[in-house]
């Protein structure tokens, strides 16, 4: 009796890490530990492997990071949003104007942005849910509108020159190691910054929801299935207007992450950043039909986003342009295994989905 | 076992626009009993069950449950009341956990705000050993087979401590093992003193399983019946019935003798879906198909037209054997299709009468060769004439037209491409009686004309009145062959019911 | 799409309510300020001028991708990769004029490669990265947007490493000629425009393509049933966007007589969907008017003529645009279709005896 509850706990343990479910996970991981490792071989004599490489990837990405947590989220639903690099630029804007030219407390604009995003994202999510426009054209206008609004305000860009601000930019921490009972900085010295923690935070916090709150799983039960999910007396409508409020948030989270990086606002800034931000989500193993995603696997997807600039740095010949076509050969070949898994899943169980499907 | 009455539905009316989908219906349920719910298509059981869910709301009529009158709005409601349904499609999340899909929505919160992931797996696993299921809860539920995944829509249902199980159609995707799993559960469930409704098209299963039958048709009420108390062929008399319509003087085709083999189909077959189907058709011929929903009717004729491909078997067509991938090789051998779900397969809704019309035609001479609108419209409007069609004229949409005619326009579609043998999937369901007789009338004079026909349909009447020959599916394969003059209904219905036929053996 | 008034023809078409759109736009400059439709002559380059020619010249770019991407939205698709193809186009075709930049930096009025293989060049691989979204959308049955996005990512990295990053300039008479010439009077690129618009119509209505287009995009398993061969009409929709998009290119890099990776074609995927958008066809596929599309096109840019002209603020342009699409896509919503239709259904007595399922 006990051997068996023994075996059976290790074999769940087991099925635990090997579920299929993962494998989009995995495989980003691996890609990125390849890609790691070939670095590692190539440009390790000229620092590749040293901590302020690797920490200077985070600190480079860490505001897609955050978006990219967010997405994740709408992604899983089965939606998707381009506002979110729009909102950024904008939250980026009301810092920086709200700050420099109206001299209003920096930290009161953030909070304003807030509002402004938050209820942004609820006011699209809402859209989608009720008046059934596709979330490409209602996030595609909610883009316009906060690109617009941005470019009203100020179609230049403003500068941030606030000494609490600055502050908070210029917060780091350095990696210390110990050496003879001393502490002392790494050399090359590397140091993380409010931007990584945040995006830690948020990160975490995204995984937090998603794995252990209802909203959570609500979120993967619509992405699922939306039909059964309603048949099963999910709040579908509440919790698809609740992630596209949180997307908002995380955009705005982003463009404060952004101005703090680069110390001003400006209507243009991030343009395009969506389609990173995306990218960094599907690479990471969710996908674009819905149901499927993991902050893990995100996470990973936004480190994988951010070696690729990094290698052609190390190789100083390179055009920084590879990094464009490298990024859509990796999208590729992720739509590649994705496609395979979810072939080989249906497979598998071939012929009784398609006795399921068969009426309705 | 007291006569406890849980649930008494009295005259139950619905009406839906043009159709009265309920007629005065009545229905009752006991504590601890298994009551099939039986009808063809369009009987209405899948009404009265929505109705009882909340999903409709009866126009007339009263529902007591648990000696309340109530009116349940939502099924969210009916499942709060304790009517829990698992329906036909599994309406769970693939790509959640076995343990998910039984509790979310209420999952249990460890400190409030945490999900109990532990006891959720633990409560899950022993919710599903005592239905005999021992199977990892933690893995996602498209990693299952469908019959797994069906009680796991079971489990849900009955974890929410129901007093009402609804089965719509359960058992039409598992196979028999899986059949027998989900009836072990049942009769568990039966024992602890549930009121389970079970809606099926397989008599065998609602033989072995229920106390009681109801059967419904067109709308009506035919009858409860005890199970002990009903041979089978009485009961697939009540459910098909004599026909109401007036009998129209059809004539069957004749066929010469000298007719050649238009068709020659050989031991055609999917796996999973139907085994070695083999006949013949003759030019001019008839052939009927008759049997009950999901043996295998449409999935044959299915193959022949290449809507999916056969995975072994061979098709001739004039002694020459051909190849069939799509149902484009198969426009090319001069065939038609009508399908059996006009909505899905059939019309192109949003276009108009004159397109749907002559979309075959144009398909078949190709997209650099079209029909000018004029030649377009000259085509639909001969055919609109021809059948009837009765539209304000051929720029209407489909969609915006009546069950009927909508069909004949699916008809005329293929009239246009002038086949040489057509197949007719249910061509009369759903539509009302005027337009039925016009069909098979329609249907019989292209016979006459020299085309051959497949004519698939639930309703014996019919095909007795038209087919030269009846083949008779059951359980997915051929079940026997019957000539279509001699034979007579009971004739038929000894084929559906037991499976075994005066000439060959299954 | 379904602008359902059975009543009365003219209001059922599509195009109606985006004429009646562009006219009140119209309407309102016409009221501000009458000189806004003044057309002049100039001798010395033949051709007419005027903000309304401006308005139909400069919308060429987008009208010429929507066109494609009229097709693609039929069919329930997207194509993302189109500005990507913009940027490529130009890219290929300067690189092929300017073999020689790093001998002679500055521009010329010459090019090193005939004309004639400077556009079939461009237009060929332009055409093949159409070919590629098709194939990934209806041979590996891939959603649109994913498909065509990795085209929307790598596509202007191609055109960087093609002109190895840098930006060429040209003076080349031919060349500028398509976009600053004139015919009959008009600009070059409304000429194209219409000659392509021509064309695109011949093809959809005058061939039986337009309406296969509307079958598969409404009912794809009925169409199959019907013989119909969807995979090949899928794929040849998005083949010709992407050779649009690669006309839309050349016409863009010979207006600015330069070729501009970063920035050329930047959000026009964007504009050409909403175009046609505005022009009626829904986004769900089925029936789409191509006269909508070009009409939904200039709205666009008379908008942002518009508020150019009128000098109200160069920067509310985009949310304008954002107004504008917010009031159509509401229009068009299905829950307000539906309450519109329902209201005029109850004033019909007319009882159609539908069946449902």
């Amino acid at each position: 009796m006990d051997e068996r509850t023994m075996r059976i706990r290790r074999q769940s343990f087991l099925n635990r890490v090997l579920n299929p479910r993962y494998i989009m996970v995995y495989a980003t991981i691996g890609v990125f530990l390849l890609i790691y490792l070939f670095g590692a071989l190539m440009y390790g004599d000229i620092g590749f492997t040293t901590i302020r490489t690797f920490l200077n990837m985070f600190i480079d990405n860490a505001y897609f990071g955050i978006s990219a947590v967010g997405m994740t989220m709408v992604l899983i639903t089965g939606g998707i949003d381009l506002s979110v690099a729009a909102i950024a630029a904008l939250t980026g804007m009301f810092i920086a104007y709200g700050n420099t030219i109206l001299g209003i407390d920096p930290f009161l604009c953030i909070a304003f942005a807030m509002v402004i995003g938050i209820g942004m994202g609820a006011l699209m999510g809402a859209m989608i849910h009720y008046l059934n426009v596709p979330p490409f054209i209602t996030t595609l206008t909610g883009m316009f509108l906060a690109r617009g609004v941005c470019s009203m305000i100020s179609s230049e860009s403003v500068a941030i020159n606030n000494d609490a601000f600055n502050a908070l930019a210029g917060w780091k921490v350095n990696v210390m190691k110990l050496v003879d009972g001393v502490w002392v900085k790494v050399k090359p010295i590397a140091f993380i910054n409010l931007n990584v923690l945040l995006f830690l935070f948020v990160m975490l916090l995204g995984a937090y929801l998603l794995k252990s709150t209802k909203f959570g799983r609500n979120v993967y039960a619509v992405g699922g299935n939306e039909q059964s999910a309603k048949l099963m007396g999910l709040p579908v409508a509440r919790t698809k207007i609740l992630v596209y409020a949180f997307n908002g948030l995380c955009s705005v989270l982003m463009g404060v992450s952004y101005a703090l990086y680069v110390k001003s606002g400006w209507a243009l800034a991030l343009m395009g950043g969506e389609l990173d931000v995306i990218t960094m989500a599907v690479i990471g193993g969710t996908l674009l039909t819905g149901g499927v995603g993991y902050m893990l696997g995100t996470f990973f997807g936004v480190m994988l986003k951010s070696i690729i600039p990094a290698l052609i740095t190390f190789n100083g010949n390179l055009l920084s342009w590879w990094g464009k076509i490298a990024t859509g050969a990796l999208l590729l070949l992720f739509i590649g295994i994705q496609r395979i898994v979810v072939t080989y899943s249906a497979k598998r169980k071939g012929k009784a989905a398609d006795c399921v499907s068969k009426k309705t | 076992m007291p006569d406890k009455r849980i649930l008494e539905m009295k005259g139950i009316e619905i009406q839906f626009p043009g159709v009265k989908a309920l007629d005065k219906v009545d229905f009752d349920l006991i504590a601890g009993e298994v009551h099939a719910l039986l009808g063809e298509n369009g009987a209405g059981k899948s009404t009265l069950i929505k109705c009882l869910t909340g999903v409709h709301h009866m126009d007339a009529g009263k529902i007591i449950y648990d000696g309340k009158e109530i009116t349940p709005t939502s099924p969210q409601a009916a499942i709060n009341m304790g009517i829990s349904t698992v329906f036909q499609e599994i309406n769970l999340c693939q790509n959640l956990t076995v343990a998910e899909n039984i509790f979310v929505g209420r999952l249990p919160m460890k400190r409030r705000h945490r999900i109990d992931w532990k006891g959720i797996n633990n409560r899950a696993s022993e919710l599903l050993k005592r239905f005999n299921i021992h199977i990892d809860v933690t893995r996602p539920l498209d990693y299952f087979s469908t019959g797994i995944q069906q009680m796991v829509s079971i489990a849900r249902a009955v974890d929410i401590k129901a007093k009402i199980l609804i089965l719509d159609e359960p058992t039409s995707s598992l196979d028999e093992n899986e059949v027998e799993r989900l009836f072990d559960v049942v009769r568990e469930l039966k024992k602890s003193g549930m009121g389970i409704i079970f809606i099926t098209h397989f008599l065998d299963q609602a033989f072995v399983i229920s106390d009681r039958l109801t059967v419904l048709r067109n709308g009506r009420l035919v009858g409860d019946f005890y199970a002990r108390n009903i041979s089978k062929i009485e009961l697939v008399r009540q459910m098909i019935g004599k026909d109401m319509e007036q009998i129209f003087a059809l004539k069957r085709p004749t066929v010469a003798a000298d007719a050649t083999n238009m068709l020659d189909v050989e031991s055609l077959g999917i796996a999973s879906k139907v085994a070695d189907v083999s006949f013949t058709l003759k030019t001019g011929e008839l052939i009927g198909f008759a049997g009950l929903l999901g043996s295998g009717r449409t999935e044959t004729a299915e193959m022949i037209f290449g809507v999916t491909r056969a995975e072994h078997g061979t098709i001739k067509i004039h002694d020459r054997e051909v190849r069939i991938h799509s149902p484009l090789d198969a426009i090319n051998q001069q065939m038609a299709f009508c399908p059996e779900d006009r909505k899905r397969d059939g019309i192109i809704g949003d276009l108009s009468v004159r397109e749907n019309i002559s979309l075959v035609v144009q398909s078949r001479r190709g997209i650099f060769n079209p029909m000018s609108i004029k030649e377009q419209a000259e085509l639909a409007d001969q055919y609109i004439q021809l059948l009837g069609i009765a539209t304000p004229d051929a720029e209407k949409k489909v969609g915006e037209l009546s069950g009927g005619n909508q069909q004949k326009v699916i008809l005329a579609r293929w009239m246009a491409t002038q086949p040489d043998l057509l197949i007719l999937d249910e061509p009369t369901r759903g539509i009302d009686v005027g337009a039925k007789a016009e069909i098979q009338r329609l249907m019989l004079k292209m016979c006459a004309e020299g085309v051959s026909v497949i004519f698939i349909s639930s309703e014996l009447d019919e095909i007795l009145r038209c087919a030269n020959r009846v083949i008779v599916m059951r359980d997915r394969c051929k079940a026997g062959e019957l000539p279509g003059e001699s034979s007579r209904q009971e004739d038929i219905l000894h084929v559906i019911a037991e499976g075994t036929a005066t000439g060959e053996e299954a | 799409m379904k602008w359902k008034f059975d009543s009365q023809h003219i209001l059922k078409s599509k195009i109606t309510w985006a004429v009646v759109a562009e006219l009140l736009i119209l309407l309102v400059c016409l009221i501000i300020r009458p000189e806004f439709f003044e057309i002049s002559y100039q001798e010395s380059t033949g051709m007419l001028y005027g903000s309304i020619i401006d308005i139909l010249n400069r919308s060429s770019e987008i009208t010429i991708i929507a066109l494609g991407m009229t097709l693609v939205i039929a069919l329930a698709g997207t194509d993302l990769s189109v500005g990507a193809v913009v940027a490529l186009s130009g890219a290929i075709g300067l690189k092929l004029m300017r073999w020689d930049m790093s001998e002679y930096p500055t521009a010329g009025n010459y090019s090193v490669t005939p004309l004639i293989w400077v556009f079939l060049v461009a237009l060929g691989i332009c055409f093949l990265f159409g070919c590629f979204n098709g194939l990934m959308v209806s041979r590996f049955g891939l959603q649109p947007i994913i498909a065509t996005l990795v085209l929307m990512v790598a596509g202007r990295g191609v055109a960087q490493i093609i002109t190895n990053g840098r930006q060429m300039t040209t003076n080349f008479a031919p060349f500028k000629f398509i976009s600053q010439g004139s015919v009959l009077f008009l600009p070059m690129p409304i000429i194209i425009t219409a000659v392509i618009f021509i064309l695109m119509v011949l093809l959809t209505r005058k061939t039986s393509f337009g309406m296969f287009v509307e079958a598969v995009g409404i009912n794809p398993r009925a169409s199959r049933v019907s013989g119909l061969r969807s995979s090949l009409i899928i794929f040849s929709a998005y083949a010709i966007t992407g050779l649009l998009a690669g006309i839309s290119g050349l016409i863009y890099a010979s207006r600015i007589g330069q070729n501009d990776s970063n920035n050329a074609g930047i959000n026009y995927e964007m504009d050409a969907i909403l175009a046609v958008v505005i022009g009626g066809t829904s986004m769900s596929g089925g029936k789409f008017s191509l006269a909508g599309t070009v009409m939904g096109s200039i709205i666009i840019r008379t908008i942002i003529t518009f508020v150019y002209y009128f000098g109200v603020a160069a920067e509310a342009i985009m949310a304008f645009k954002a107004l504008i699409v917010l009031v159509v896509i509401v229009l068009q919503a299905e829950p307000v279709r539906e309450f519109i239709s329902k209201r005029r259904k109850a004033r019909k007595t007319a009882i159609r005896g539908e069946l449902h399922g």
